[in-house]
């Protein structure tokens, strides 16, 4: 097993090396840069562009740009944002939290739908039409347009729920921040646990069709058993990898739910990177990101190593 | 793992009820008169104003300039006694060619931590931003101040090598406290940077990375204990407009600065909000690349394009009368505003005429060409702007009905700068916001092509050029004034880009705030947040 992990650690390095590359060409092939900005202000002289871009080191070569990017990164310097000067280490790091928090939650409460819509729309037949109607809905619903809808029903024209932020700046008691948190992770829970409950729903259908739950049920187990004891088990392992899966794209944040709910995560702080082309917390968010979707492939791998028998012999 | 999920569930059944009361709670505090709550677009880099190269709102209700500009656009001294001017005799011309300003500060002000504001802090900001060893946003006019004398701890003589002509603005951002940062690296300086030390009616109280600023009134603010009126500021960041503008109808904010035009008729009948509409300070224009599209080279083509559109007719509907058509790139609200300057009113006859003689004949597909080369080019603007997106397709049908083909490009707003950088357009609908002082030599000089300026026409014309250098080295205001007038007479006699509109700034105040003004230039409208008031209900 360790050495299994190990393998996968090792094998990791060249792929985030050739995405380091990949990534550093890609956001300066876009158009516009840390001081395009200031362009649009006629207040800020094009000599003092000159000046600014010399200081901040963009009037090297790209390449030389990269190679010192990499040697400070990998020597554990992050460098510091273009946009504010501070370290970019500090600025990912103070937003981590809240997307911990809201990706967490929204998580939790997607398979809290998730698993029992799942299970059931497998085995029967009419609550199967009715949430495979509300699933195409919760799959297809844009997030921005869900979110915004939340916010004017449930924050402007009934007033029970602040429509934006993590806690109110006087208030901040547990109440407050779950308040705050309801509908941001509504709106993430709603796509996933649609998806989710889909998935679910196939792999029951597939493993109940199989012949060991006919001589199963054949030896007189009961239904309940059959589903939750040898059905569900089978199943899991399918569902649980796409669960990884989909949390590891949501570990770099919930770009849009956050942007729309103010939400002070990284999510957030890569859309505001975005705009302003704030190459060094890009840089780092998007390595970040990788990482994270590394690590959590492998923590899939490892569960249905562990959920799968079958997976465990053949290791 | 099942209990934990059904504990997680009970959680957060509880919280949704716990939280209907909260938001009830958050409303009424909202509506309190000592805290008023503002949804701003952004969160702000820096909070040093010498850093950040827009006057941010914030930061000007901490720290306060030599001046301002008030609704007027008027100079007006802050933290100074009067501004320097020649009639006063704070402004004298030297035989070497060279310039003094003599500024006098307003005795009894100190910094939030006690200690006086002096004319050291004056020549320390000067010698600060000289040193070039931080990364301060514009060095303009500084970089011509050879020393500053500092005879008395009120008076700063700040010596040019050359005549400036908006000195009066030099210190609009204010000064640099002497005894925090000298000899500290500005750019490292997070505990300033974050929570600058500032003379102003407010100081920051708390700065929640990615949700606000809480600013709280000081208390012995040097305009009397009596200012500022509402003890503390929220400064919300909603990035999102939608979500703004949502806030702002639910009362969980009460001020958002720069309405979107297209959001203001939402906003209309909301018994709460009031629209407070200033005449802004920049304009809405068509740029016409001669040098990537060469018909525009020629002052008939573009006269006839200025006469082919109806801006009244653009102005009354798609912007509902918020702004007014206007001539040329200096805005009424300046005092060098020229009113009588050639005008090309709409008329689509005369424009079709002037082609005709221009040699471009209408061909079989309706558009004109002249040696083969059809009369079509691309104007790009800005993704994201509704009405801007709509203009656009107003001016595509006016031009097409004088026979010009325009085919419309949108760039998103991070972009755009680069493309016009490097001079990669036809023509382009944008606006420019310019600061109080009326300079505009870096849009028309033909040395001010980027990347020297923002002469985007790629326009050369040697008299405009004279004239616009000859105004920014006259001390003189009077003078300068005359020389900016001829200036403005000559860019509307030739046309080098299209005049549409000025840009009103719409701000959606509360209706119980008192002594809202706005402000058209980038002074912002915080500018005189010292004497606002929150009236009960």
């Amino acid at each position: 097993m360790i050495r299994f992990i190990v393998r996968r650690i090792v094998q990791s390095v060249p792929l985030l090396l050739v995405i380091s590359l990949l990534i550093f060409a890609l956001i300066h092939a876009a158009p516009g840069g840390p001081l395009s900005t200031y362009l649009e202000n006629p207040n800020v002289r094009p000599e003092d562009i000159e000046r600014l871009r010399k200081a901040m080191g963009l009037d090297r070569p790209l390449g030389i740009q990269y190679l010192s990017w990499l040697g400070a990164f990998v020597r554990g310097d992050w460098g510091f944002s273009y946009a504010d000067g501070r370290p970019v280490l500090d600025r990912l790091v103070e937003r981590i939290p809240a997307t911990l928090e809201l990706v967490g939650v929204a998580c939790v409460m997607a398979l809290i739908a998730a698993l029992p819509a799942g299970i059931l729309s497998a085995i029967n037949r009419p609550f199967d039409k009715v949430s495979s109607v509300v699933a195409v809905a919760g799959i297809s619903l844009p997030v921005f347009w869900f979110g915004l809808l939340l916010q004017l029903v449930f924050a402007g024209a009934l007033g029970w729920l602040p429509s934006s932020g993590r806690e109110s700046f006087d208030g901040g008691d547990l109440a407050d921040k779950l308040g705050h948190l309801i509908l941001p992770a509504t709106v993430l829970a709603a796509a996933l646990s649609a998806a989710w409950s889909r998935y679910l729903r196939r792999a029951m259908r597939d493993t109940v069709a199989r012949p060991f739950m006919r001589a199963a049920r054949s030896r007189g187990l009961s239904e309940r058993t059959l589903l939750l004891h040898h059905a569900l088990p089978n199943a899991l392992p399918t569902f649980v990898t796409v669960v990884l899966l989909d949390v590891s794209m949501m570990a770099s944040g919930a770009v849009v739910t956050e942007s729309i709910f103010a939400w002070p995560g990284i999510g957030s702080l890569f859309t505001e990177a975005l705009a302003k082309r704030d190459y060094a917390v890009l840089m780092a968010f998007l390595m970040c990101g990788s990482v994270a979707v590394m690590v959590l492939n492998l923590v899939a791998d490892l569960a249905v190593h562990s959920l799968d028998p079958r997976t465990r012999d053949a290791a | 793992m099942t209990r934990k999920l059904l504990e997680r569930t009970l959680l957060l059944s509880a919280l949704a009820l716990a939280a209907c009361g909260k938001g009830d709670k958050s409303r009424a505090s909202g509506a309190a008169s000592d805290l008023l709550t503002i949804g701003y677009d952004r969160e702000p880099d820096t909070m040093n104003r010498y850093a950040t190269h827009i006057l941010e709102d914030i930061e000007s209700c901490v720290v306060e300039g030599l001046v301002t500009n008030d609704e007027k656009m008027n100079i007006i001294p802050v933290l100074a006694l009067e501004v320097p001017t020649i009639a006063n005799g704070d402004v004298t011309l030297r035989t070497d060619g060279g310039m003094d300003v003599t500024w006098k500060l307003r005795p009894g002000v100190k910094w939030h931590d006690g200690v006086a504001h002096t004319s050291a802090d004056v020549k320390f900001t000067v010698d600060a931003i000289n040193k070039g060893d931080w990364k301060p946003e514009s060095v303009d006019g500084f970089d011509r101040i050879t020393s500053v004398d500092t005879p008395d701890s009120l008076t700063a003589v700040v010596h040019y090598k050359e005549v400036y002509a908006p000195y009066r603005l030099q210190f609009v951002r204010g000064t640099l406290p002497k005894h925090i940062l000298d000899g500290k690296n500005i750019d490292a300086a997070a505990g300033y940077n974050r929570n600058p030390l500032g003379t102003g009616p407010y100081h920051v109280v708390e700065w929640k990375t990615g949700e606000y600023i809480l600013l709280e009134a000081v208390p012995n603010y040097w305009r009397g204990a009596e200012f500022p009126k509402i003890k503390r500021l929220l400064f919300k960041f909603l990035p999102n407009t939608t979500t703004r503008i949502n806030q702002l109808k639910s009362g969980e904010v009460q001020l958002v600065a720069l309405v979107p035009w297209d959001k203001v008729r939402e906003l209309r009948g909301l018994p709460a909000v009031r629209l407070n509409t200033v005449v802004g300070n920049g304009y809405e224009h068509v740029s016409l690349n001669q040098k990537h599209f060469t018909p525009f080279a020629d002052v008939t083509v573009r006269r006839a394009m200025a006469h082919a559109i109806d801006r009244d007719l653009i102005v009354n509907t798609l912007l509902d009368s918020l702004v007014t058509v206007v001539n040329g790139p200096i805005q009424p609200l300046s005092s060098a505003y020229e009113k009588d300057v050639p005008s090309y009113p709409y008329d689509p006859a005369r424009a079709r005429a002037m082609l005709d003689s221009a040699g471009w004949k209408v061909g079989a597909d309706g558009i004109r060409a002249r040696d083969g080369k059809p009369l079509s080019f691309t104007m790009i603007t800005q993704s994201g702007f509704a009405i801007r997106e709509n203009v656009s397709q107003t001016l595509q049908k006016a031009f097409r009905d004088v026979g010009i083909d325009t085919k419309i490009r949108l760039i998103d707003g991070t972009s755009i700068s680069s493309v016009w950088f490097k001079g990669d357009f036809d023509a382009m609908l944008h606006w420019w916001q310019s600061g109080a002082d009326p300079e505009i030599t870096l849009f028309f000089a033909s040395d001010r092509m980027p990347p020297a300026g923002r002469n985007v026409n790629y326009f050369k014309d040697d008299s405009l050029t004279t004239l616009l250098y000859a105004s920014d080295r006259e001390a003189d205001e009077t003078k300068r004034i005359e020389l900016l007038k001829q200036a403005q007479r000559r860019v509307a006699s030739l046309v080098p880009e299209l005049p549409l509109y000025n840009t009103s700034k719409v701000d959606a105040v509360p209706t119980r705030l008192q002594g809202f003004t706005g402000n058209p230039a980038n002074a912002g409208p915080f500018w005189n947040v010292w004497q606002w008031q929150l009236t009960a209900k």
